[in-house]
């Protein structure tokens, strides 16, 4: 077997979100140059949002698969990024967090596309605290 | 297997950037990596940034390291002097 093919992943969001989550994970982590960001204006059409998914999915696909991360599940970035959907080829996973570009960032290369969108969806809702509870031990038990 | 404390003396904590040079650093060994805080509450696998992260480890906050593997000496002692180097921000 020659090199691996990587997955790829496309942060689809509304304004600029997409752009200001990938630059944060890059700041943290590093290039990322199997990420990139799509936002969608306020007033774009669907068909040029449609065709500028279709060209970031084109730019980071090898071949393994692409993530689309979406904002909100509903939203018009979702809806559209809905249209790629394909077994095995395109996955969506909503919501999408800093944590979540994080895990897909750091992510083996052994994953399939299925498995790594599971564990993005996962890690998006484990992310999230009410930090105030990290002091209330007793509760922290008794749901552990 | 080794095992020592280290102590997190950059006031940011054990912080997102932190946490990311951690991770390059213990992806340079074979080794086992571990991180544990001394009450046992929260343990993470020095490799993972997100891991790391979930110990919200605050300024002068010890934390317990576990080496274990065939390169144990040179991770342990390599990633006891990045905590001393408060990771480049002191």
């Amino acid at each position: 077997m020659g090199t691996k093919h990587k997955i790829g992943a496309v942060i689809v969001s509304h304004g600029q979100l997409a752009n200001e989550l990938l630059a944060a994970a890059e700041t943290v982590i590093g290039d990322l140059d199997n990420i990139v960001a799509v936002s969608i204006g306020w007033h774009d059409n669907v068909e040029a949002a449609k065709d500028e998914i279709q060209r970031a999915i084109n730019s980071v696909s090898q071949g393994a698969g692409v993530l689309l991360m979406t904002d909100m599940f509903g939203g018009t970035p979702t809806n559209i990024s809905a249209m790629f959907l394909e077994d095995g080829k395109v996955e969506i996973v909503t919501g999408v967090n800093l944590p979540m570009v994080v895990k897909f960032a750091t992510h083996g290369d052994d994953s399939s596309l299925s498995e790594i969108a599971r564990e993005v969806e996962e890690q998006g809702k484990q992310s999230i605290y009410r930090t105030a509870s990290l002091f209330e031990p007793a509760k922290l038990k008794k749901d552990a | 297997m080794l095992e020592g404390e280290v102590r997190i003396i950059n006031q940011l904590g054990l912080h997102a950037r932190a946490a990311a040079q951690l991770v390059k650093l213990s992806a340079c060994y074979a080794s086992c990596l571990t991180l544990r805080r001394p009450d046992t509450s929260a343990e993470a696998n020095a490799k993972s940034m997100l891991d790391i992260l979930t110990l919200a480890a605050p300024v002068n906050s010890v934390l317990l390291l576990f080496a274990e593997g065939e390169d144990e000496a040179a991770a342990f002692e390599s990633i006891r002097e990045l905590f001393a180097s408060g990771f480049g921000e002191i």
